[in-house]
């Protein structure tokens, strides 16, 4: 991925009624159908395009701030490059078309819960359309940090409807494999206030108004989100992991199933002197 | 519309915690105070015109009341200006973009002054977005559910044109049709002024579709200007209790 890309968190946001994600049983397969939604969407088709086309695989990370999600995409793709695959990542706030108008409302702090939720969605349907989805077609892997599934339970925990927020996600595109990288309100504080000797309004969830003591107000937000995650993982078949374990037990447990997912022999991996830090 | 009368709301009591559903669940009209008259129509129709008029006769009698365009919040602004110069947008996303600077709008301005027992004049509405959206090719029903949080229109005026009249009320008017405006992401026509005129044939069908699901009132766009506006003004007053929205004892000078 570029420079920039790296910068932020990636993926899109989640809907929590939409389909599970395929069943790690069947790693192969696109993702199961259930209700309205094929193989290939959640609900409605995406306008103007061919499913069948895609020969790439979708590959989503998600886990609150703090879970070591971008570690591990970085990671992973630094594998995956080395095994001969081709691979993009996307994550949120990444698009052309408003991602940096999203930065700037929230720097703002002046905008109502649905217009950001839409916002939101916006940006994601714009990096489908014009980056994953063409990156799919051309056999690409697209490894995605943080999908539907944040959006939806941010927007959730917010008061929005479920069915409302999970229905604008209709049109997304179901990934070969979700994996959640499940950690403790409490260890994401501690690494999240590591990174930038602060924690953000918004990581804080402070337009919620849980508590003015920063740190009980970021444990509310992320247990509410967790709990959403809770109930998203049943229904979708996310490939739970301990988000608190050591990088490469993490890593390891990913680098097998995204080998499952995409044929690969050997999961043997140790990161180049680039990224040697980042193994511990 | 119903064929009832006059609605009768209730009347302005404590300001009780929120009347209003959740976000993202549908917001009948009884679930506020105000009263909200929408505009709808193909481009060319007339309906601008009237909305105009009719606001200067509430204007002019003192009414409380607040004027809203589609397509005008700040907020998205550069985004869209952005999207279509680049052409970036596509059917969905040109779709997200606009719920997105409508629910700005909604949230702000319009539920809030609905909330505060005012008139609210809207020149389009969401019905806008599901004929345009719809001839796009975006999914009726996930465009339903998108706009699901937007409350549900006291009347809504349908101005409803020929296509040749309202096509040609557009291209003598204006010198260029702009990209997306012509519906040239449709990829119908090279011709701009040809694409327009297949673009607003289809809009016009999804309106007409509408008519009694959301309950039209449809007028006649080619009548003049004057007899239009009569019409409109005696349906307000049949159907909306005005006397509720006159100056309040209070801000009266």
């Amino acid at each position: 991925m570029s420079e920039q890309e790296k910068e932020k968190p990636a993926a899109p946001v989640a809907a929590t009624e939409v389909p599970a994600t395929p069943a790690p049983a069947q790693p192969k397969a696109a993702p199961t159908s259930e209700d309205t939604g094929s193989q290939y969407f959640f609900g409605e088709p995406l306008v103007g395009f061919d499913p069948s086309e895609i020969t790439g695989s979708l590959i989503v990370i998600e886990g609150m701030d703090g879970s070591g999600r971008s570690t591990q995409i970085t990671l992973l793709q630094e594998w995956l490059e080395s095994e001969g695959f081709a691979v993009q990542t996307s994550g949120l706030r990444r698009s052309a078309l408003v991602g940096r108008d999203i930065d700037e409302l929230l720097a703002k702090n002046a905008v109502t819960r649905l217009t950001l939720a839409l916002m939101y969605a916006t940006d994601f349907f714009d990096q489908v359309e014009h980056r994953v989805l063409p990156a799919l077609r051309s056999g690409t892997i697209v490894l995605a940090d943080r999908y539907i599934f944040t959006l939806i339970a941010r927007g959730v925990v917010r008061g929005i409807n479920r069915d409302y927020i999970s229905g604008l996600y209709a049109m997304a595109l179901r990934p070969h494999l979700t994996s959640w990288l499940n950690v403790r309100p409490e260890t994401a504080f501690g690494r999240e206030f590591r990174k930038a000797q602060a924690i953000s309004y918004w990581e804080a969830g402070r337009d919620m108004s849980l508590s003015h003591d920063l740190y009980w107000s970021f444990i509310r937000y992320q247990t509410m989100i967790k709990r959403e995650f809770e109930v998203m993982a049943k229904k979708h078949n996310f490939i739970e992991l301990d988000g608190e374990a050591s990088v490469p037990a993490v890593n390891k447990l990913l680098r097998q199933r995204i080998a499952e997912q995409l044929g690969i022999r050997s999961t043997k991996y140790t990161p180049s002197s680039a990224l040697s830090h980042l193994w511990r | 519309m119903e064929t009832q009368d006059v609605v009768q709301k209730p009347a302005r009591t404590e300001p009780a915690k929120s009347t209003l559903p959740q976000p993202g669940r549908p917001v009948p009209s009884r679930a506020y105070p105000g009263a909200l008259i929408v505009v709808e129509g193909t481009d060319g129709s007339g309906k601008s015109t009237q909305l105009y008029l009719l606001k200067r006769w509430l204007e002019i009698g003192g009414y409380r009341l607040h004027f809203t365009e589609w397509n005008s919040s700040p907020l998205v602004k550069f985004a869209t200006r952005r999207g279509k110069q680049r052409r970036l947008l596509t059917p969905t996303t040109f779709s997200l973009l606009h719920a997105a600077d409508f629910a700005d709008r909604c949230e702000r301005q319009i539920m809030p002054l609905l909330q505060g027992d005012y008139l609210v004049l809207a020149d389009r509405y969401i019905y806008t977005a599901f004929a345009r959206d719809t001839a796009r090719g975006c999914p009726p029903r996930w465009l339903r559910n998108l706009y699901r949080f937007a409350p549900v229109p006291d009347i809504t005026f349908y101005f409803r044109a020929p296509l040749d009249v309202a096509v040609n009320r557009i291209l003598s008017g204006r010198p260029k049709l702009k990209y997306y405006e012509a519906g040239m992401d449709l990829g119908m026509s090279y011709d701009r002024a040809e694409s327009f005129r297949l673009f607003q044939a289809r809009i016009l069908e999804e309106y007409d579709k509408m008519v009694d699901s959301d309950d039209f009132v449809v007028l006649d766009g080619t009548l003049p200007v004057n007899k239009l506006q009569k019409q409109m003004r005696d349906i307000v007053a049949s159907k909306i209790d005005l006397k509720r929205f006159a100056p309040r004892a209070e801000e009266a000078e």
